[in-house]
């Protein structure tokens, strides 16, 4: 395959997973280029991928996902990938279906392909009162661009060189994933979702619980719905 | 208000713009930020100085007591200094992760570089 793609993985404080996500895409997936973003992680993640010798981006201070990804996003334009995969370094995201949704993206079909939990329902389901946020944001998504996305907290997502372009400069810094969406659909890229089967993370702790699951559906809410009246509507056309 | 009372209200705003006006020499304070500022001082100046013009404002506004037209003003002064401040720091955030994302991929350019290079002395 002539096609260049790279897989950027989120790393903040990932140590107990990193090398195994790393090295079960590796094993899955030898064709593929990866690069590890190490958000400052303060544990021992950025001598352990030095000691790997792995590809990696390392932030000198802390973003958040959001400002990490993007800096990936920039990697990826700066050398000229052809498709750009989002997976999570804990294991949730399986290297066995990075096709599913890259495959899309390759054949045109689509600017971003998100791998869905919620299309064929298989494999882990994530606790009900998340599938209520999911459903609740993703409503919302609908009724502000129109677009129907399933599973829009979905880390799992390929973008093709233009999207990865738009990213590179427009990109939120917390919990960007649903709010990706409604800026790219806004923008007049097109979004589709491919069914993929996701697992329990593997160790180490999510990143949103508790309390602070309240504070991300207000913020994201909020956001969708600022982004609604700060990104102009391009019916059609694409930019 | 006694001649007194305006006396040291005259002295106290002049006080505030001298201050301000030493922050910027000593370069502490950009001129950017120092507008607002330099604005309330000359407003204190003119208000202590000509009170009249309190009681026209008072009188155009309709409050009936000149204090609380000066309480309010104040107040909406203090919001929209932090207004701008809250402006003026999500700029700087944006410029820091701008920062931020440039010196990480240049880090990994340096990285890579420096693994060629020493690859290359080996062979």
């Amino acid at each position: 395959m002539d096609k260049k793609i790279l897989v950027l993985i989120p790393c903040y404080n990932e140590e107990s997973n990193i090398v195994t996500t790393v090295e079960h895409l590796r094993a899955t997936c030898p064709e593929v280029d990866f690069l590890v973003i190490n958000d400052c992680s303060t544990d021992g993640s950025a001598a352990l991928l030095r000691e790997k010798n792995y590809p990696f981006l390392d932030l000198p201070v802390n973003l958040g996902i959001g400002g990490g990804m993007q800096c990936g996003y920039q990697y990826a334009v700066r050398n000229h990938y052809d498709v750009t995969v989002q997976m999570d370094g804990d294991g949730q995201h399986d290297p066995a279906y990075l096709y599913n949704i890259v495959q899309p993206v390759l054949d045109g079909a689509c600017d971003m392909c998100i791998g869905s939990r919620f299309i064929t329902n298989e494999g882990f389901q994530t606790s009900f009162m998340r599938r209520v946020g999911i459903r609740f944001l993703s409503g919302m998504i609908y009724l502000l661009s129109g677009h129907k996305v399933l599973d829009v907290t979905s880390g799992f997502r390929a973008v093709n060189t233009r999207l990865a372009q738009y990213f590179s400069a427009h990109y939120a810094i917390d919990y960007p994933e649903p709010e990706a969406i409604l800026a790219s659909s806004l923008v007049g890229f097109r979004v589709k979702e491919a069914p993929v089967i996701m697992h329990e993370r593997q160790g180490g702790a999510s990143s949103i619980f508790g309390f602070k699951s309240a504070y991300y559906m207000v913020k994201v809410s909020l956001a969708l719905i600022i982004d609604r009246f700060s990104i102009r509507k391009q019916k059609g056309g694409r930019p | 208000m006694t001649a007194r009372l305006q006396l040291y209200m005259i002295l106290g705003a002049v006080i505030l713009l001298a201050v301000i006006f030493c922050l910027l020499k000593r370069g502490l304070m950009s001129v950017k930020y120092s507008l607002l500022w330099l604005l309330l001082a000359v407003c204190l100046v003119i208000a202590a100085a000509v009170p009249y013009t309190v009681f026209v404002l008072r009188d155009l506004l309709d409050i009936q007591m000149p204090v609380n037209l000066i309480f309010l003003l104040m107040f909406c002064f203090v919001l929209v200094v932090l207004l701008s401040l809250s402006v003026a720091i999500t700029q700087l955030a944006e410029k820091c992760k701008r920062l931020t994302q440039a010196n990480a991929i240049l880090e990994k350019r340096v990285r890579d570089l420096e693994d060629t290079v020493k690859g290359g002395k080996q062979e």
